[in-house]
């Protein structure tokens, strides 16, 4: 079936992305938090076998964090994005490792870069980073440079007298 | 003869036998391959590279270090038995390099663990490696890389800049 055709049935808002020098088309769709499992559930099903990545943008001005579900089929070669918005100050979303095991490093990262909570993954815990102790890093309202300046440039060079 | 003389003798010998431990964190890793082998080979200068720190000499430091990474720099070093060396490549090491702002990467090396001698590039060349290799045996033969002395005296504020970044520490 043709993924628009598809895309339609399943009733998701989509677009077409125009991305230059490639010919096979991409869609850009934006669903609901509730509604995300099931589509995912019906597009893995239609040929879209290949979880490419999961990735979280942070519109800090809208108040929102924009997860986003890339999907890939090998069967039509096309991509389609599947935009998930939730609230910034309650960064709450259900875990979907159980449709693709993959996704549980991608929630893992996420929840450790930009502190959105993932119910149901039971592995949220401290990842990449290591002893880390403020805000979560990509977040856009961290200050990188301060943080720094605070952490590394403070600490005091080891005095050995004359150099000896 | 004194034991000073001895000591020289020591340092003599064993300036031609460095077995080196690269710690590639960075993307200067990629500069050792050439250094090692028949392009530019270390070893005719009697060094070799060595899997395992309890076995080798020098610590090389190729590239930045995240706290994650230099907590793990720590436990290699101390496990090295003496005299050890410490060469810190790159100037990711010196003051941050192209991450000067990173949330996640220490700045200087040397607030943490003594180093030798820095090589300064981004990256730096094979010669400048091998220039840094050189420089380094005639530090040991006058006994001026005495890193590994300055870290047993100095312990207690290497330790204290090391908790600075890390949170807790698993023995």
């Amino acid at each position: 079936m043709n993924t628009q055709v598809l895309l339609e049935n399943l009733g998701i808002r989509c677009e077409r992305l125009k991305v230059k020098g490639n010919t096979v088309p991409r869609y850009m769709c934006h669903v609901d938090s509730e509604s995300i499992e099931s589509i995912i559930e019906k597009l893995k099903s239609a040929g879209f076998k290949h979880f490419v990545a999961l990735t979280c943008v942070d519109w800090i001005k809208d108040g929102e964090f924009e997860l986003l579900y890339h999907l890939f089929s090998y069967e039509s070669r096309e991509d389609v994005f599947l935009s998930v918005r939730i609230p910034r100050d309650a960064p709450i979303m259900k875990t979907l490792r159980h449709l693709f095991p993959q996704i549980e490093t991608y929630e893992r990262e996420i929840h450790e870069m930009f502190g959105v909570e993932f119910e149901g993954n039971d592995r949220l815990g401290e990842f990449i980073l290591e002893d880390w102790d403020d805000m979560p890093p990509m977040r856009k309202d961290f200050d990188t440079e301060e943080y720094a300046k605070r952490k590394y440039y403070s600490v005091p060079l080891v005095d050995e007298g004359d150099g000896k | 003869m004194n034991a000073e003389d001895w000591k020289k003798i020591q340092r003599m010998m064993s300036k031609r036998s460095l077995w080196m431990v690269h710690f590639c964190t960075g993307c200067g890793a990629v500069e050792m391959p050439p250094v090692m082998t028949s392009r530019y080979d270390m070893e005719r200068f009697g060094m070799g590279p060595m899997a395992t720190p309890r076995q080798a000499d020098i610590l090389l430091i190729t590239g930045y270090l995240a706290v994650k990474t230099l907590k793990r720099v720590v436990r290699v070093y101390e496990q090295m038995q003496d005299p050890k060396y410490v060469i810190a490549f790159g100037s990711c090491t010196m003051n941050g390099g192209m991450y000067w702002d990173s949330y996640n990467t220490v700045k200087r090396v040397d607030k943490y663990i003594p180093v030798d001698l820095y090589i300064a590039g981004c990256m730096p060349r094979p010669e400048a490696i091998m220039d840094a290799f050189l420089k380094l045996m005639k530090m040991i033969e006058e006994g001026k890389a005495d890193g590994w002395k300055r870290y047993k005296e100095h312990y207690e504020e290497y330790r204290r800049n090391q908790m600075r970044v890390f949170r807790r520490w698993d023995e």
